[in-house]
């Protein structure tokens, strides 16, 4: 017993362990410093295994709190008709219930129980018995400080608070043997990451009694509440006698976790199948084009889902708020002022908003996925001349495809301008209008630029390169701390698109020097 | 022609895969390489087809007595699991590839012809690559290498996922096309390399070496390559 828990516990702390150590790994600066020999290292194993007792104590405690904290009673505080014991009792009851099932831990396919009963192949039964007696005894100490600290701050008397962890234990030990029985009888495995609809159904409808009742001032008396509790308690004893006898923990997991095999697979797969699925299979498609005009070509026709269909659709959502607020200002011609302002000194926050609608990265995502992951590995494909002539066309197209949101934007902002007052220099509308192109035309570059001069992907799709991930954050923190900043339409916009146009020569030049040598698979 | 590796060597973080290899590749002959697992089979042909950066070293590409850097132009290669553009029918792929490199393709085949050559049936012909099958995806990937004529033709473990009938029909084309190029083969099969192969060489601690099969019986020959490899010992 206490050496299956053992072994378990280790192969538990070793496989966390090494994921540290991997994750370390990937962070781009580290990465030069670690040694290859990392798994070995004593230090470093031992830093690891402090944040991995870290984990399990706030696997225990820290999540139990923070449900108790907001689920719980910050829910109940929003109940001003109930009293607050009542609420408390009231909701976690109901939240028990489902926590039951939906998190019985017996039924939920991990990975450490694949290495342990089928890799390893330990004995079923007692790996399962151990364990599952681990996590309730998890599930008493964590839930225990908590239901005091919380429960008596609400009123609840100490000794249901003391009783009121082994209630939920003893939930949970009653479902679980209610679904050994199950399958004793129909053979059925339950899987609690693959709930049916019945199950979600129930859910939803517990989740209803936890929480609207109390809303209009209902909720259990407290002996109600008090009694269904506590009947959990010899149910739980009879039942945790039954899950002890059960036979056939080894077939349950068997069936279990050759489904979790599966879904192993299919993570991987899946980022694959996404983007195949996002060709048109419209046979229709042609080109009458030749060479990488044609790649081109066809490439773009057959991605419309995610290039062109998204820019439209973006445009007209733009076009529409645009409209909208042409017609807000017909009707309170009061609040025309404001916008005139607004629109005169918010250009900056532009930037975020074109960041956010740009399709660079779906864009070069695409490329990647379903076009340069393959064509990369001939060799043909990889001759300078062709990886720069296909950049010219790409660029073209992203920029056209991006350039459609923009103009609109660009448009609607000149006409709100116009129509909130005008502005006493004319040259404002065309620098609001050139500056949003020119931003929009700024992402299309520095994506493809990006995607061209670090090419952040492996043969498998994987994404490899820390520089990559570095220079998306930053686009993203750059746009983000424009939105705050407050200036003139005059001032931004001249800025704004002197470093458009500065940026566009050096990513050129950049890419033509470079491109060559950096686009290709990463190994 | 001749193909000169001078002096490549490769190594990740402390391990040295390549070790200052030199070695000669003659015209005409398909080389079985044979290596351990983790031998550097695949690291060899990515250094040759520069997807990755030797540490040191050159490669070369000797024609009647001039000699020449490789360029990515001379080199065909074809990965163990295929690659296609996913989102191109087989015909499409095909003109695309015609289309580019026009000006080095002097053959005058109708694209059929060529997927009759690579018996890829009619009606896959305008399927979009995605719905074809692996065996089918591998021929693609071969005739594309095979069209361009590249002067040298890597392939890496290309027949190992084919079923009987298709690996037999690869094989075939490989000894029809041998004439006039270097085709080097990598494979974990040694009846493979021994049935296709002209030379067996060994990549073992970093280094390439020929097998001479001088006049051994086919047994003895296996029995002297296994010993070969058993050699290798890992440090």
């Amino acid at each position: 017993m206490l050496k299956t828990l053992r072994i378990s516990f280790s192969l538990k702390n070793t496989y966390r362990v090494n994921a540290i150590l991997y994750s370390l790994k990937q962070i781009p600066l580290l990465r030069c410093l670690l040694p290859a020999s990392l798994y070995q290292v004593r230090g470093l194993k031992i830093f690891a295994n402090l944040l991995s007792v870290l984990w399990e104590l706030i696997s225990i405690f820290l999540f139990k709190f923070i449900y108790l904290l907001t689920m719980v009673c910050g829910m109940g505080l929003l109940y001003q008709n109930a009293l607050p014991r009542l609420s408390f009792l009231h909701i976690l009851l109901f939240l028990t219930l489902i926590g039951s099932y939906m998190n019985t831990s017996l039924f939920n396919p991990t990975r450490d129980k694949y290495y342990a009963m089928i890799l390893l192949r330990m004995n079923a039964r007692s790996y399962t018995l151990v364990n599952y007696g681990y996590a309730l005894f998890k599930t008493v100490v964590g839930f225990l400080p908590f239901t005091i600290l919380l429960g008596l701050s609400r009123g609840v008397p100490l000794w249901l608070c003391l009783l009121l962890p082994f209630c939920i234990a003893g939930a949970k030990v009653s479902v679980a043997a209610y679904s050994l029985r199950d399958y004793e009888k129909n053979g059925y495995v339950r899987n609690e990451n693959k709930l049916q609809k019945f199950a979600w159904l129930l859910a939803g409808v517990l989740l209803a009694l936890a929480y609207l009742p109390p809303a209009a001032g209902f909720v259990l008396p407290f002996a109600a509440s008090a009694a269904l509790f506590l009947l959990w308690i010899p149910m739980g004893l009879v039942s945790f006698y039954r899950v002890a006898a059960f036979r056939y923990y080894r077939e349950i997991n068997q069936e279990l976790l050759s489904q979790m095999l599966v879904q192993m697979d299919t993570v991987k797969k899946a980022a694959k199948t996404a983007s195949e699925k996002a060709i048109s299979a419209d046979a229709s498609i042609t080109s009458r084009k030749s060479g990488f005009e044609y790649l081109n070509e066809l490439f773009i026709k057959r991605h419309r889902k995610i290039l062109w269909r998204s820019s439209i659709r973006i445009a007209n959502v733009c076009g529409f708020l645009c409209c909208g607020a042409l017609l807000v200002m017909a009707l309170m011609p009061e609040i025309k002022a404001d916008i005139n302002e607004m629109v005169m000194t918010w250009l900056p926050y532009f930037t975020f908003i074109m960041y956010m609608i740009n399709r660079g990265t779906g864009f070069t995502r695409a490329l990647f996925m379903n076009c340069d992951h393959s064509l990369l590995t001939h060799s043909f494909y990889k001759q300078p001349r062709f990886v720069l002539r296909l950049f010219r066309i790409r660029l073209g197209e992203i920029m056209k495809i991006n350039a459609v949101p923009a103009l609109v934007i660009g448009v609607g902002l000149s006409l709100i301008l116009y129509v909130s007052g005008g502005t006493d220099n004319p040259l404002n509308y065309g620098v609001l209008l050139v500056s949003i192109l020119a931003m929009s035309t700024f992402f299309s570059i520095h994506y493809l630029t990006v995607y061209y001069l670090l090419q952040p992907y492996t043969a498998g799709t994987e994404m490899k390169s820390g520089t990559y991930r570095v220079v998306m954050i930053l686009t993203y923190l750059v746009c983000y701390v424009l939105m705050n900043v407050r200036l003139p339409i005059l001032v931004f916009g001249a800025a704004c698109i002197a470093f458009c146009v500065l940026y566009s020569v050096i990513a050129c030049i950049l890419v033509y020097k470079f491109a060559p040598q950096t686009f290709r698979l990463r190994m | 022609m001749k193909f000169m590796i001078e002096h490549l060597s490769k190594h990740f973080e402390e391990k040295e895969v390549l070790k200052d290899i030199t070695f000669t590749f003659e015209e005409g002959k398909i080389y079985g390489l044979l290596g351990r697992n983790g031998a550097g089979k695949t690291t060899l042909f990515n250094c040759l087809n520069r997807d990755i950066k030797a540490d040191s070293g050159s490669v070369s590409l000797e024609e009647n007595g001039t000699v020449r850097e490789v360029a990515a132009e001379d080199i065909g290669y074809v990965l163990s699991t295929p690659t296609v553009p996913e989102f191109l029918t087989g015909r499409e792929f095909l003109k695309f590839f015609l289309d580019i490199n026009a000006a080095s393709i002097h053959s005058t085949k109708s694209p059929d012809e060529y997927f009759a050559m690579m018996s890829i049936a009619p009606e896959d012909r305008d399927k979009l690559l995605k719905d074809y099958s692996h065996g089918m995806k591998n021929k693609m990937q071969m005739l594309i290498n095979i069209i361009a004529q590249p002067k040298i033709l890597l392939l890496d473990e290309p027949l190992t996922s084919l079923d009987v009938v298709v690996a037999e029909e690869m094989k075939q084309l490989l000894r029809s096309l041998k004439d006039g190029r270097i085709t080097i083969f990598s494979t974990h099969i040694l009846d493979l390399a021994l049935d296709l192969c002209d030379k067996i060489v060994l990549l073992s601690h970093g280094e390439l070496e020929v097998v001479e099969k001088s006049n051994l019986d086919s047994q003895e020959f296996k029995e002297k390559i296994i010993a070969a490899l058993k050699e290798e010992t890992y440090a």
